[in-house]
């Protein structure tokens, strides 16, 4: 039956085969509040924003830096592989994910602390880290097949090897509680209400519970999601990347996209990317082209910058923008702090301060 | 040398049952020019033509035709006198083929056919109309129907042709001809009348331009004085005085969204959907305002199974967690979609049955009525309800609906949707031929249904009625949503705008 079905949409254009994205209007509706926005700092390759407590931490590639909004941007550490996940306790304990190496402990008493049970190919791919308590966090693991940064290929390979584990730090026992997602980027521990996990090749927020069923709270978003944050009466969700109806139908063509994956480039895919727009082999949608030596603000551009605040419910009521005209694009992580939240732009390579209850529906 | 005007009208008002359709106005139309007449939907451009052409008499005022007052009564009469009319809804016989429709009323007692078709299809090729004498009214299309009516007007050689939106269905070739056409007419001395929405064109063809707005004249002049942005702000800046519509609503008076009830992706239906993307949320007035011809009723038919899309890449349509595609109307309906449609006459009762019926209908066709035997009882009790919730008036409760006023017919319709327990209503121009108290009633159901949580959906072509009812206001243009409005963002020129750039 769902071979009939595969076929039929497939010949009309329909079901699965739809090449349509969600239109982004509603709460979601286009502004340009992050090109607006303050820049706290440039860094390259900024991304996931921490709190330790009283301090605040981010990774830029293999270095750790930590960011007071007072005194700046002071080097907090070098790694031998690019960070790809943070997480803090709050108590002075940092867990870090390393691509391609798997999770450091530092700080805290489980400092140093390894860990069995992981396979050594997903704790390559550690995207997001959470604790719950002193003693227990969450990972998600993008895919056992890719590495963090490889996650376009990952994307064309049509992967759902993504999963998401519980680790004991007392014993450093791991222990997988889902899998088969389609690249998890983003954890958040509500208490007393289970897990939620951001699945971005789904374009959904799933909610996980101890036996690894999952609930949908959010689906059909008309980007990738990554991580999550809690914030006041709400959660900010970053989206790093775009659908796009180029892309969409990409994804529909294996022999194509086999061939692309070959032979192209991997910056000159035509995939979604944290920053674009930089050369001129980058593969363009139809509108993405420039009149007149101007490019349209609504240019369905490869990237783009988004971040959304949720409700309670999971269900957007605001947004932050930055658009095909801007470049504060690639949002990965964000952080409430007071009235103002912190955002990272991987692919404009900053940290951002908006104001959290910004009337972000105006375009100026 | 300034010649008399070939017609003139002289504080010319119009009033059905006290409320005026057109008030006070003056009008001349002189010998071989092209006079647009602009205005909203309702600013009363069509009530002043059908004076000229003799379909409804002024209430107070003067028609004077080559300085002679007159005073037609049927528009044989006014065709007599050299006045002919193109109507927006075509006047044509849909059961006659082209050819007869064009010499309709011409006949010789033997009536031969075959000179007909030649005499007709020698007329529309010289118009460079691309009609086939042969073919049924029935089997034309919107635009082609308009091409008979055109050439049937320009047949009967008159001095004077009135064109009601004549090329809001046409296609930019079609419009292309009709302008030649207009043109050769103005050239032998014909004097057009041309009621439009497109400015362009107004300002492209017209000698001279008139704006109405509730029907009161509000400018009048050769073309060179007006530009599109004069044009719009003269088209709807109204008097704020009429309470209905007095209200301004900021951001902090809208509802905030629900969940996302229905997501539109991608949806196209030949020339008149296209491409099109929206969401609809729970719990608030969607608007949706676009000019005739914009699409925006065929996509709400798409969503409801009325029409269907392109079977071809036709789009996506999401309501609640699901991927549907009506084909029809009724799985939409035991969904929770229901449409209410704007030809209530056609498509929204039957006339001739009782209110009670009718309303019982609704019941019956959802499967929501309580046993498999329809009784008169249950009937009674349902329309018992909805009268009081709707405040439908009827003289007696077995009057038939064609005995009603617009208004409650409108009231009636709305009952018969609502009975079927939506979780989205579409309204479709819910107050279009409804006096204003049946409005102010009307719009109270719609903000209640939004505040019982009811995703709802309001198409309007009346700027006043969208900024008032909606809580997100999308623009339709060309068969797409171009823009999304706040309410607190929105002014009617920049909605304007939105609509026809």
């Amino acid at each position: 039956m769902s071979f009939l079905k595969r076929t039929y949409d497939s010949i009309f254009g329909a079901g699965e085969a739809a090449v349509t994205v969600p239109p982004l209007d509603g709460a979601l509706l286009p502004n340009d509040a992050l090109d607006q926005a303050e820049l706290v700092t440039a860094a390259a390759a900024a991304d996931n924003l921490v709190r330790d407590g009283e301090r605040c931490f981010f990774s830029s590639g293999a270095e750790l830096f930590r960011l007071d909004l007072m005194d700046g941007v002071t080097p907090a550490g070098r790694f031998d592989a690019p960070i790809s996940a943070l997480s803090a306790d709050g108590k002075g304990t940092l867990a870090i994910g390393l691509s391609g190496k798997g999770l450091v402990v530092r700080g805290g008493k489980h400092e140093g602390r390894r860990l069995s049970g992981l396979p050594e190919a997903d704790a390559a791919c550690i995207t997001a880290i959470t604790f719950d308590g002193p003693d227990k966090l969450f990972l998600a693991v993008g895919s056992s097949r890719n590495r963090p940064e490889d996650w376009a290929r990952d994307l064309m390979e049509r992967n759902h090897l993504g999963s998401v584990w519980q680790v004991d730090l007392a014993t450093g026992a791991a222990r997988r509680i889902a899998d088969k997602l389609g690249w998890p980027a983003g954890l958040l521990v509500r208490k007393g209400a289970g897990l939620v996990v951001s699945e971005a090749w789904r374009h959904r927020l799933i909610a996980l519970d101890d036996k690894g069923r999952h609930t949908v709270l959010l689906d059909n978003l008309p980007a990738y999601p990554s991580r999550l944050q809690a914030g006041e009466g709400g959660f900010w969700l970053s989206l790093f990347a775009p659908r796009r109806q180029l892309i969409e139908f990409v994804l529909r063509e294996p022999a194509f996209r086999r061939k692309m994956l070959k032979e192209i480039d991997p910056a000159h895919w035509m995939a979604p990317a944290l920053s674009s727009g930089k050369s001129f082999l980058e593969p363009l949608q139809g509108g993405s082209v420039k009149q007149l030596g101007v490019l349209k603000p609504w240019a369905p551009s490869r990237s783009y910058g988004l971040l959304v605040r949720l409700n309670e419910a999971f269900l957007p009521e605001a947004s932050f923008h930055s658009r095909a005209d801007g470049t504060r694009h690639g949002i990965t992580s964000s952080l409430s702090i007071g009235g103002r939240v912190l955002v990272t732009s991987k692919g404009g390579g900053a940290v951002l301060s908006i104001a959290a209850d910004d009337n972000r529906r105006e375009v100026a | 040398m300034m010649t008399a005007p070939l017609i003139e009208l002289r504080d010319v008002s119009k009033d059905y049952r006290g409320v005026y359709a057109v008030r006070n106005v003056n009008f001349t139309l002189n010998k071989g020019e092209i006079h647009a007449l602009l205005g909203e939907n309702g600013a009363g451009k069509s009530t002043l033509t059908k004076m000229i052409a003799g379909v409804t008499q002024p209430s107070q005022g003067q028609i004077l035709l080559d300085g002679k007052p007159v005073s037609f009564q049927r528009p044989a009469e006014a065709l007599h006198n050299g006045i002919a009319m193109v109507f927006q809804e075509t006047s044509l016989v849909p059961s006659m083929t082209v050819a007869q429709n064009l010499y309709l009323g011409d006949e010789k007692l033997f009536n031969r056919l075959r000179g007909l078709y030649i005499a007709a299809q020698q007329f529309l090729s010289s118009l460079n109309f691309n009609v086939d004498p042969w073919a049924n009214v029935s089997t034309l299309g919107a635009a082609q129907k308009q091409l008979v009516e055109i050439a049937r007007a320009v047949r009967q050689k008159s001095r004077v042709i009135i064109f009601d939106e004549p090329t809001a269905t046409l296609t930019p070739e079609e419009k292309h001809y009709f302008f030649s056409l207009v043109d050769r007419l103005r050239k032998d001395g014909v004097s057009i009348v041309f009621i439009s929405h497109a400015l362009e064109e107004a300002l492209a063809i017209s000698d001279r331009i008139t704006i109405l707005r509730d029907g009161e004249l509000v400018a009048s002049d050769v073309t060179s004085k007006f530009d599109r942005d004069g044009i719009i702000r003269a088209m709807v800046g109204r008097s704020l005085s009429n309470e209905l519509y007095g209200r301004k609503r900021s951001d902090a008076d809208a509802r905030p969204p629900g969940p996302k009830v229905l997501s539109v992706e991608n949806l196209s239906m030949g020339s008149m959907v296209r491409n099109t993307s929206f969401s609809i949320y729970a719990g608030q007035v969607t608007g949706l305002f676009g000019l005739i011809g914009s699409g925006r009723t065929e996509t709400a038919k798409i969503i409801a199974g009325v029409i269907k899309r392109n079977i071809f890449h036709g789009g996506e349509l999401r309501f609640g967690e699901r991927s549907v595609r009506y084909r029809e109307p009724r799985p939409a309906m035991r969904d929770g979609i229901v449409y209410v449609t704007e030809d209530r006459k056609a498509e929204g009762f039957f006339e001739t049955m009782s209110i009670a019926e009718n309303i019982q209908m609704g019941l019956i066709a959802s499967g929501l009525q309580s046993s498999s035997v329809v009784t008169q009882g249950e009937a009674r009790e349902v329309t018992a309800e909805w009268s009081k919730l709707l405040q439908i008036r009827a003289i007696n409760p077995n009057a038939r609906i064609v005995e009603l006023s617009g208004g409650n017919q409108q009231k009636v319709v709305i009952a018969k949707s609502l009975v079927q327990k939506p979780k989205l209503v579409i309204f479709d121009e819910p107050t279009r031929g409804v006096d204003v108290g049946a409005i102010a009633e009307i719009h109270k159901v719609i903000q209640d249904l939004a505040d019982s949580g009811l995703a709802v959906m309001v198409i309007s072509s009346y700027l006043p009625e969208i900024m008032v009812l909606s809580d997100r206001i999308l623009v339709y243009r060309m068969g797409r949503v171009v823009e999304e409005f706040t309410p607190g963002r929105a002014t009617e020129e920049k909605i304007m705008y939105a609509a026809v750039h």
